[in-house]
């Protein structure tokens, strides 16, 4: 299994097909996060920002093998693991790009609530932080997951999938991303941190049964 | 643990309501065996293939297969797979040699053993220059050279091969006529399509034709003299008898005087056989080889 994830890890480095998600990731900061801004806030928008980007990564690592290359290592390897690995990686970048982000963000805001009066307290802040952006990594991938071949194979289908329930899983009730998200929000208000712990429970079974679904799935349409 | 595939009554079809490609196929590639798989185009044949390479996840879904079924029947084994696909235009970020190294450490070598096979094969079917080309640059032969070595760097117990010799100039294609010999002496199970019917004739240990939506084992055709350069073997050796194994690699084989054999055998398996008769015990002692004219396909 390493070597596989290092083999799809290379293949994603080098096709460079990372960098329209990252640009978009950035972005997106750029334009909703500035310094100095309550630091839960910001996080909570860190954290946000990245399911789209973790589901846009999952699509990418899944469709970043021609079917002849993709053929040979399902047969050494068993197509399911094949995909597993897709997962994986996409799931390692988002993690990486967004615990990288959160850091940044921790830096660059006001350790304050959304009053600017009371203060927060900038370590637990953080932990709550990567601890969001983990949830919504894994609803990210959940969704790009379903989103993308082998349920939904033509790009027809699958692109505007994935431009809808990307959104939806963020504000949708219930989801465990968005109830992360207003855990920090939430917080802000009355500059208290509240750990989204159940949430990211609740995103690692979510993601859990929606890979475990598609690598099964392999089988029947694998080229 | 077997690590022999075995097929009993597979079949598979696209879709819960769509049409059987194939039902009650039986198919037990045996080790050391090749085995050939012919038919009309578009009877299933790589379909077939496809269910080989899938082993590992077919017996994993027996359970969803009977829900949904698009496949049925039974299939034990898990042995070591690799396969070649007939069109290789992988146009992917890395260079030949890259590629294999990944390759071969996802077939279970090490960095540094897959390093060295990825080399050594490439060496074998002449592509050297190319190993540091982007495989993006790559022609469709030298990309196919690429998809023949990925599948052989790694020493699988089961090789499929599907129309893998389409693109290979003539020297790569007899190499891995070569490398074919080699896999079944080492005890591998080979499976191979090919539309061309001389493709390793007579050299084949069971025949099947996809026919009907089924498949059948050939066992009427006679084994068709093989075409292609032969080598005749002279040896000397202990009062033994010449051992099975080095027996099924000859084509033919008479003593010619008392403790002296000659041996005659596709040029495609001289280095088996020779390596066969060297490793014997007690080790047999070859007195000459040389070439016999043949007929050229």
């Amino acid at each position: 299994m390493t070597a596989l994830l290092r083999y799809q890890s290379a293949l994603l480095l080098r096709s460079q097909r990372w960098l329209p998600p990252f640009l978009l990731y950035a972005v997106f900061l750029a334009v909703g996060v500035q310094g100095g801004q309550p630091l839960l806030d910001s996080l909570g928008y860190t954290a946000a920002f990245l399911l789209p980007v973790a589901a846009w990564l999952v699509r990418i690592c899944v469709t970043n093998e021609p079917p002849a290359a993709r053929t040979v290592v399902a047969a050494a390897v068993g197509p399911g693991r094949a995909h597993l690995a897709c997962v994986l990686v996409a799931l390692t970048t988002a993690v990486v790009l967004g615990a990288a982000a959160t850091v940044t963000v921790t830096l660059i805001s006001d350790p304050v609530g959304t009053d600017h009066d009371q203060r927060v307290p900038v370590p637990q802040a953080a932990g709550a932080g990567l601890l969001a952006v983990l949830t919504c990594a894994l609803l990210g991938v959940a969704v790009g997951a379903l989103t993308a071949w082998p349920l939904l194979r033509s790009p027809g289908r699958a692109v505007p999938a994935l431009l809808l329930a990307a959104p939806a899983a963020l504000v949708v009730t219930g989801s465990p991303a968005r109830a992360a998200v207003s855990d920090l929000v939430g917080g802000s208000r009355t500059a208290t941190v509240h750990a989204p712990i159940l949430p990211m429970a609740a995103a690692v079974l979510l993601t859990a049964v929606a890979t475990a679904v598609a690598c099964a799935l392999t089988s029947r349409r694998s080229p | 643990m077997p690590r022999e595939v075995r097929l009993e009554g597979v079949g598979r079809r696209y879709g819960v309501r769509g049409p059987w490609v194939f039902r009650d196929v039986d198919l037990n590639p045996a080790p050391a065996a090749l085995t050939r798989v012919d038919g009309p185009n578009g009877t299933g044949k790589s379909t077939l293939l496809r269910l080989l390479r899938l082993l590992r996840l077919l017996r994993l879904l027996r359970l969803l297969a009977r829900v949904d079924a698009p496949t049925e029947g039974r299939v034990t084994g898990t042995p070591r797979t690799a396969c070649v696909p007939g069109r290789f235009p992988a146009a992917l970020p890395f260079t030949a040699l890259g590629y294999l190294t990944h390759l071969g450490a996802v077939h279970g070598l090490s960095r540094t053993a897959a390093e060295r096979a990825a080399g050594d094969w490439l060496d074998r079917f002449g592509a050297t220059a190319h190993a540091h080309t982007p495989m993006s640059r790559l022609s469709k032969g030298s990309s196919q050279k690429v998809a023949v070595a990925q599948a052989l760097l790694a020493e699988p117990e089961l090789l499929i091969l599907d129309e893998a010799w389409t693109g290979l100039d003539t020297d790569a294609r007899a190499e891995l006529d070569r490398a074919v010999a080699e896999r079944t002496a080492a005890g591998s199970a080979v499976v191979f399509v090919d539309h061309d019917p001389r493709r390793l004739a007579g050299r084949t240990d069971a025949e099947y034709t996809v026919r009907d939506g089924t498949l059948r084992r050939r066992t009427a055709a006679p084994a068709a003299a093989p075409d292609g350069p032969r080598v005749i073997i002279e040896v000397h050796g202990p009062t033994a008898p010449l051992p099975p194994e080095i027996l099924r690699l000859a084509t033919a084989a008479e003593e010619t005087a008392d403790r002296s054999h000659r041996l005659t055998a596709p040029a495609s398996h001289s280095d088996v056989l020779l390596r066969a008769l060297l490793t014997a015990r007690p080790p047999w002692h070859v007195v000459s080889v040389r070439q016999d004219g043949g007929r050229r396909p």
